[in-house]
């Protein structure tokens, strides 16, 4: 294993019984970038984490973890790394302070306290008992909390999972800096979103199985749909105008709008040109860029939301 | 180690910060003792009385005892019963688990005769033998003490002719309280055990902080170690707070040993271990709950905590000898209030044996994570 890589991982199986919640799995994590797992709720993303923080047993395949085994070197590997448990807990009636002193004593590791709590933007929280905290804030002080051993490697498992917007963006925005600061983050989600904002690398994960992992971009231009435009509430006429250019547009009759495949040979102001110099009137122009969401559909036959069953 | 420490500090915060928990680990079993104390030091039912006449002539009472018995009877207080001329007092009382028998003593007529013609310059005697642990002989005392009072009065005004001598069968200091304290100490330090394991095993493992814990280099065993620490320093806190009640409040004398503190310690243990059985098996954390109530709240009413187990019918008293928390209470009260060396140092050593088998089989069937 190269000194590149922080995590491999070769044909990882899990099974329950009859359930195959990993399924022959295979892939890198490079040091330094952000690699996110993405996929519904019981694809597999969990159970691959925690096989790889040395939490449950795979059933065969071997994995590596900043070049120790996850067989037999756990204690290397849990010195080293970093977790954000699902749904982070912990001792409610311990402060936000004192939650880092604790586990940084666990480590026996020293941290720059105040340092970690104003990382997490914690500071004026810093003696607010745990349970007294909400959920977005707790999280925050999980990610502190993960970042007590100054680990190489950090494990997201669903950061912003349950979070309200403004919440996920503060997670977001404190990832990206972890991310700047040169450490491994391992991600897993069902947000599309926060896949495409966030990683350097997706694996989409479907059924215990990987079914494709790449950028998001290169992701998006291979599986995605193209790109679209839509002209809201216009009439047939537009049709007729923008297939003059040879471009293919299509109408439709109950909500009267008009939608057209965007390649990257068309430039969305030759249409634009074409629909006012005959004057056809729109109401609304809409341009829908193609996403994870897309990819995701394209390579499943499902959407990321239909997906509910929990492993 | 440190991470003992930690964990264990991290633990102690928590209990001072947990108002609710203070108030069942210290404040209720305090609570307890005085309500149990108000309500045993009065009541108005009719006692058992037993009662050995010795002074006899051919087989009949002499005409003094015969007198005393009739107005023994007619107070309607007691439910006499006729205890043997011949049979040692002391003896049969203790071998009966009587709480008190009245002894009227050969030459008692002779005596009373003796009384009435010196008006008083000697006295008739009569021994009230008793187990003044119980609040009940103290009762039963008062009232053959007013009794004799009254008699006396009506007899000459008031000049003693009768005199009740007490005899007590359990050491002078021990009363309803200090059978009550030990009790209620070992029941503290079972429920707390109990409690506090049960829901940070059932519940830690719901709400994911073991699994956070997994994830860092703290070792099972370390947290196993500190956690049972807490639930013995934890016992030891309500012990000391117990003991210091019936020290102030009912002027209590009880000895502190090292066979008390390790019968505590052991107890803690003991618990400890069991509580972890319970949410092993059952997962959900109410479910846990109940589980350590079900076995908790019959152990605490068999087990001679509230009441002694003489009092109790024979099948309880059967079903309270296979429940452990009865030689803990047992073993207490012999190294606290008894000074029963022997008694104490052989419960110990079995709540010893148990509580190393119970924590040694809870910590190896406690898994942080599933498979």
């Amino acid at each position: 294993m190269s000194n590149d890589v922080a995590i491999e991982v070769r044909e990882l199986t899990k099974r329950y019984g009859e359930l195959v919640a990993v399924n022959g799995i295979s892939f890198t994590v490079n040091r330094g970038e952000i690699f996110a797992f993405l996929g519904p709720n019981g694809a597999g993303k969990t159970t691959t984490v925690e096989i790889l923080e040395c939490l449950r047993k795979p059933t065969s395949g071997k994995a590596y973890v900043l070049g120790f085994d996850i067989g037999k070197e756990q204690r290397e590997i849990k010195k080293r790394t970093g977790v954000l448990p699902q749904d982070f807990y912990t001792y409610e009636r311990l402060t936000v302070k004192e939650t880092i002193q604790y586990y940084a004593g666990m480590f026996d590791a020293h941290p720059d306290v105040d340092e970690l709590i104003s990382l997490v933007d914690l500071e004026d929280k810093k003696d607010v008992l745990f349970r007294n905290l909400s959920g977005g804030l707790k999280q925050r002080l999980g990610i502190a909390v993960a970042l007590v051993n100054d680990p190489e490697l950090v494990f997201l498992d669903e950061p912003s999972s349950g979070l309200d917007p403004k919440a996920r963006h503060g997670v977001w925005h404190l990832i990206d800096g972890l991310h700047k600061k040169g450490r491994t983050v391992f991600l897993t989600t069902h947000y599309m979103e926060e896949a495409e904002i966030l990683a350097d690398r997706v694996g989409i994960i479907h059924n215990g199985r990987i079914v494709a992992l790449d950028s998001p971009e290169s992701l998006i231009s291979e599986h995605g749909t193209r790109n679209l435009l839509i002209l809201k509430k216009t009439s047939p006429k537009a049709v007729l105008n923008i297939e003059k250019l040879g471009i293919k547009a299509k109408y439709d009759g109950t909500t009267g709008d008009v939608t057209v495949h965007l390649n990257h040979a068309v430039a969305v102001s030759e249409i634009l040109h074409a629909l006012s110099s005959t004057d056809v009137p729109f109401g609304e122009l809409q341009l829908k860029r193609s996403s994870l969401e897309d990819v995701f559909l394209n390579l499943t036959g499902v959407s990321l939301g239909e997906e509910e069953s929990g492993i | 180690m440190s991470h003992v420490v930690i964990d264990l500090k991290a633990s102690l915060k928590s209990f001072w910060r947990d108002k609710s928990t203070i108030f069942w680990t210290l404040a209720f079993p305090c609570v307890l003792i005085l309500l149990f104390g108000a309500i045993f030091s009065q009541s108005s039912m009719r006692y058992d009385l037993y009662v050995q006449n010795q002074d006899l002539a051919d087989g009949k009472a002499t005409y003094w005892s015969n007198n005393f018995m009739t107005i023994l009877n007619s107070t309607n207080a007691f439910n006499i019963q006729m205890v043997g001329a011949t049979i040692n007092a002391t003896d049969y009382a203790l071998a009966n688990r009587l709480i008190s028998l009245l002894v009227i003593p050969s030459g008692f007529n002779t005596s009373a005769n003796t009384a009435l013609d010196t008006h008083g310059a000697t006295t008739a005697n009569i021994t009230f033998v008793y187990d003044q642990s119980t609040s009940s002989a103290l009762i039963v005392q008062s009232i053959v003490m007013s009794i004799v009072n009254n008699l006396n009065f009506e007899l000459s005004n008031g000049v003693e002719y009768l005199r009740v001598q007490g005899l007590t069968i359990a050491p002078e200091r021990f009363g309803f309280i200090d059978f009550f304290i030990p009790g209620v100490i070992g029941m503290t330090a079972m429920t707390t055990s109990i409690f506090t394991s049960v829901s940070i095993s059932a519940r830690y493992k719901q709400n994911g902080i073991f699994h956070k814990l997994a994830t860092t280099p703290l070792k099972r065993h370390e947290w196993i170690l500190s956690r049972t620490i807490y639930n013995v320093l934890i016992s030891y806190l309500g012990m000391a707070v117990m003991m210091l009640m019936g020290i102030a409040i009912f002027g209590m004398k009880m000895t502190l040993d090292a066979v008390s503190l390790l019968m505590v310690a052991m107890a803690s243990l003991m618990f400890t271990g069991l509580g972890m059985i319970i949410a092993r098996f059952v997962k959900d954390p109410d479910g846990a709950d109940a589980a350590a109530n079900v076995i908790t709240f019959p152990m605490m009413f068999l087990s001679g905590t509230f009441f002694q187990l003489s009092q109790m019918p024979q099948f309880l008293q059967t079903i309270a000898r296979v429940l452990p928390l009865t030689y803990v209470s047992e073993g207490l009260r012999a190294a606290m209030i008894f000074g029963q060396t022997q008694q104490a140092i052989i419960n110990t050593a079995l709540i010893t044996v148990l509580g190393i088998a119970s924590i040694v089989v809870g910590s190896l069937i406690t898994k942080w994570e599933e498979d």
